[in-house]
């Protein structure tokens, strides 16, 4: 399959305001006002686990940032990171029974990561709200800006940014009370090289999810 | 879920197996050098304890890794009465970094071994796989270049067969049917049931290396 270079944004509420489906509403609508196609659903997930020990005094000894993602454009894939360790692996999704089987980690929580899609020429966006499995409860929204035609960072990274900036121009018009945020995870420390995979969207993903939780929107989604 | 026997040989015998498997099977042998890093969780970690396999497929140009979870074996009369082992099994692709990965989770190692030898695959009612290989022990952690024979001379055989609840009666049936033209090369049964050599081997194998295969044993 072709490869393609993705940026994650999430949204970053101002101070004194929360995320709400209005502020996801808003977002779509931008999109289509920029003539945006809408396309169809996408989904990805993402597990928190914990380990299981006889004794939680030794907790400490144990990653506490243990996560696994699976991604719309990897149907067959699975991803786990250790964050801590700088650690990203893809495996088949047949490692999650394995993960079950073994019982020395379990899922403490998951977040879904969904939405709807949209072409815009060379570009592929998707809109999604980020929310707690088997809940409607809103942790955060999130967009993929997806740049089609290169799968090498640094030489698309000037049209990506021209984008985005397109569109947080689009977003600013709207007097939403937030922007979007990108943070670029240094990809390296992973082991990953310049020609983007789907090992850098999961890097990617745990990172905004860790933004998440700093800023305190995922906080009792994932330390439950 | 799989199907598992296995045997021994002696590795002076091992030309005329290929010999014969060739003839069976119709397809030609790949080679096999596979470095297996058995991993055990550490005291704390898991209400059970739990093992774990990372395959490395050294044969390969760029090293490749799978991840393979042995369960138990299925249980109750009706498992005691048939001659191959039916047992849990899942196996996953992964990418190079998993064995770091599990060291992270707190998981130890336990042994480490060596399999250099042919497998061959082929349907014969059932997609089979044969590996013919020997066991092998490294003397130094993950030094693949300096490992030695744990038991010189002799060859581990083992015949698997992926299998379902719904048809692992099929699977038994297509193995225990295929072991039977091994017979008088070696024998073969469950994991951890011990038969040794076979009397007739050296008399199957001087027949098979005399005329190629041809000779029905």
């Amino acid at each position: 399959m072709p490869l393609k270079w993705y940026w994650v944004l999430n949204w970053q509420p101002n101070a004194g305001s929360t995320v709400n489906s209005q502020i996801l509403n808003e977002v779509t609508q931008c999109v289509e006002s920029i003539n945006g196609v809408k396309e169809g659903r996408w989904k990805a997930t993402l597990t928190f686990y914990k380990p299981m020990l006889r004794d939680q005094a030794l907790s400490a000894e144990f990653p506490r940032d243990f996560l696994g993602i699976s991604l719309p454009e990897q149907p067959n894939k699975y991803y786990f990171i250790l964050r801590g360790h700088k650690i990203v692996l893809e495996a088949d999704s047949s490692i999650q029974l394995i993960m079950e089987k073994l019982q020395s980690y379990k899922s403490r929580v998951a977040l879904n990561f969904e939405g709807f899609q949209y072409q815009l020429g060379d570009f592929q966006l998707r809109v999604g709200k980020v929310v707690p499995n088997q809940s409607e409860s809103l942790r955060g929204i999130v967009m993929e800006v997806e740049y089609l035609p290169i799968s090498s960072i640094e030489k698309s990274r000037q049209i990506m940014e021209e984008f985005v900036d397109i569109w947080q121009d689009a977003v600013s018009k709207r007097s939403l009370p937030g922007h979007f945020m990108h943070l670029e995870p240094n990809f390296s420390d992973y082991g990953l090289a310049d020609h983007y995979t789907s090992q850098h969207t999961a890097v990617q993903y745990t990172h905004v999810m860790a933004h998440l939780i700093a800023s305190g929107q995922a906080v009792q989604a994932a330390r439950n | 879920m799989e199907c598992v026997v296995q045997g021994i040989i002696e590795t002076q015998y091992v030309e005329a197996l290929e010999i014969l498997l060739q003839g069976l099977c119709g397809v030609h042998r790949e080679r096999l050098r596979v470095h297996e890093i058995c991993l055990k969780s550490g005291p704390n970690l898991g209400f059970v304890a739990s093992e774990v396999r990372l395959l490395c497929d050294l044969e390969q140009s760029e090293p490749t890794w799978t991840v393979k979870h042995v369960g138990g074996a299925m249980r109750g009369a009706g498992a005691e009465q048939i001659s191959v082992l039916v047992r849990s099994m899942v196996e996953s692709k992964a990418s190079k970094n998993v064995l770091r990965l599990f060291y992270a989770l707190g998981y130890k190692l336990d042994h480490e071994l060596l399999r250099v030898g042919f497998t061959f695959h082929f349907q014969r009612g059932a997609p089979i796989t044969v590996t013919v290989s020997s066991i092998n022990k490294m003397l130094k952690l993950h030094a693949t270049d300096e490992a030695v024979p744990v038991t010189p001379g002799i060859q581990m055989v083992e015949v698997t067969a992926p299998a379902t609840s719904e048809n692992y009666n099929e699977v038994v049936a297509a193995v225990s049917s295929f072991c039977e033209y091994l017979a008088p090369l070696l024998h073969l049964s469950k994991p951890g049931v011990s038969t040794g050599v076979v009397p007739t081997a050296a008399a199957a194998a001087a027949s098979l290396m005399s005329d190629g295969g041809g000779t029905t044993l």
